[in-house]
């Protein structure tokens, strides 16, 4: 079996562009090959190519990066050598790397979720809806204070008005009667995902988040899930040390990269 | 103009190969080699074993693929 990621050959495409930011190629009119551009609720821009040929996916990119203005950003999983070449060839270069954590559920593992005094953790399904999305906004806000969006996965970016969507994934941490910090576990597959840790500026480095993590792989483990993934900014020291603290190890990475306007 | 699309077969992963690879066994019970779509990429959606996606077959070789999608379980 053929392990390239691209087919060998230079097939004659025709490239099409059948909305404002969609591009096909035609192969004797059949779509050989797609590029779609994508905006993100932080304004960014977000480049997406499919092609069995490298030669067409060369023809993709160009056709964009000479159609929309920059910053043009995309994502590579760090071991796609042949994807990561093409885009770097294309100009664009690494803004940033994710990981990509697995992270056992086993509280023999993981340790006792002792959260600090004066703070209770709240399970998943139980808490209030108008207190959990009040911290939803003040976090956000807090990171928009910070480190900022772009430093954050697509699933956290801002957007226009409320972002807590189905409030029985959140458990939360309570403090002097408010909510002060939230774990969103979401299991669409096999594999549940830590969507989001977060704790109030003010309540870190108490041990809150490990708290509510603790607690919530815990439920996993109850309900016989042994392992969840969980993605790290590579620059986010202090949650790297969380996850890897927990006995998450690393399984992969993923690459933004960016190409900068001129 | 647009032109007509890939042949599209659902399946069901059974292994997570180097370079972003994944094996995927058809609804046919042929197998296929593929890699996943700019669009999952760029929304951040993990592949495991197990997961029942669905799959574009290349034109130029059918024994590899391109997965566009991943079913909830």
């Amino acid at each position: 079996m053929n392990t390239l990621r691209f087919t060998a050959g230079r097939p004659a495409v025709e490239i099409t562009r059948v909305a404002p930011r969609l591009w096909h190629a035609l192969d004797d009119d059949r779509v050989t090959g797609r590029a779609e551009a994508t905006t993100r609720p932080d304004g960014r821009v977000f480049l997406s190519v499919d092609a069995w040929h490298r030669s067409v996916f060369d023809q993709l990119v160009r056709t964009m990066l000479t159609t929309l203005p920059e910053p043009l950003h995309t994502v590579v999983d760090e071991t796609d050598h042949e994807l990561l070449a093409a885009w770097r060839e294309a100009g664009l270069t690494i803004r940033r790397r994710e990981w990509e954590y697995v992270v056992p559920t086993d509280p023999r593992v993981t340790g006792p979720a002792l959260p600090p005094e004066g703070v209770t953790l709240v399970p998943a399904g139980t808490a209030e809806d108008g207190p959990l999305r009040e911290l939803d906004r003040v976090v956000r806000a807090e990171v928009e204070a910070t480190v900022g969006w772009q430093e954050m996965p697509a699933e956290v970016l801002v957007r226009p008005g409320d972002t807590i969507i189905d409030p029985a994934k959140y458990a939360v941490a309570a403090e002097a009667g408010e909510y002060v910090g939230l774990v969103r576990v979401v299991q669409v597959t096999r594999l549940p995902r830590i969507g989001l840790v977060a704790v109030r500026t003010a309540r870190r480095r108490r041990g809150i988040a490990r708290a509510l993590l603790v607690h919530s792989l815990g439920a996993l483990h109850e309900a016989g899930i042994e392992r969840a993934s969980a993605e790290v900014n590579e620059a986010n020291e202090a949650a790297t040390a969380l996850f890897e603290g927990l006995g998450a190890r690393r399984a992969n990475s993923t690459l933004e990269l960016v190409r900068h306007g001129r | 103009m647009a032109g007509k699309g890939g042949i599209e077969v659902e399946g069901t992963v059974v292994e997570c190969l180097r370079d972003a690879r994944f094996k995927v066994e058809l609804s046919n019970g042929h197998h296929v080699l593929a890699h996943i779509s700019g669009k999952i990429r760029k929304n951040y959606i993990k592949i495991v074993p197990y997961d029942r996606v669905l799959v574009e077959l290349s034109p130029y070789d059918l024994t590899r693929g391109r997965i566009l999608f991943r079913y909830r379980n």
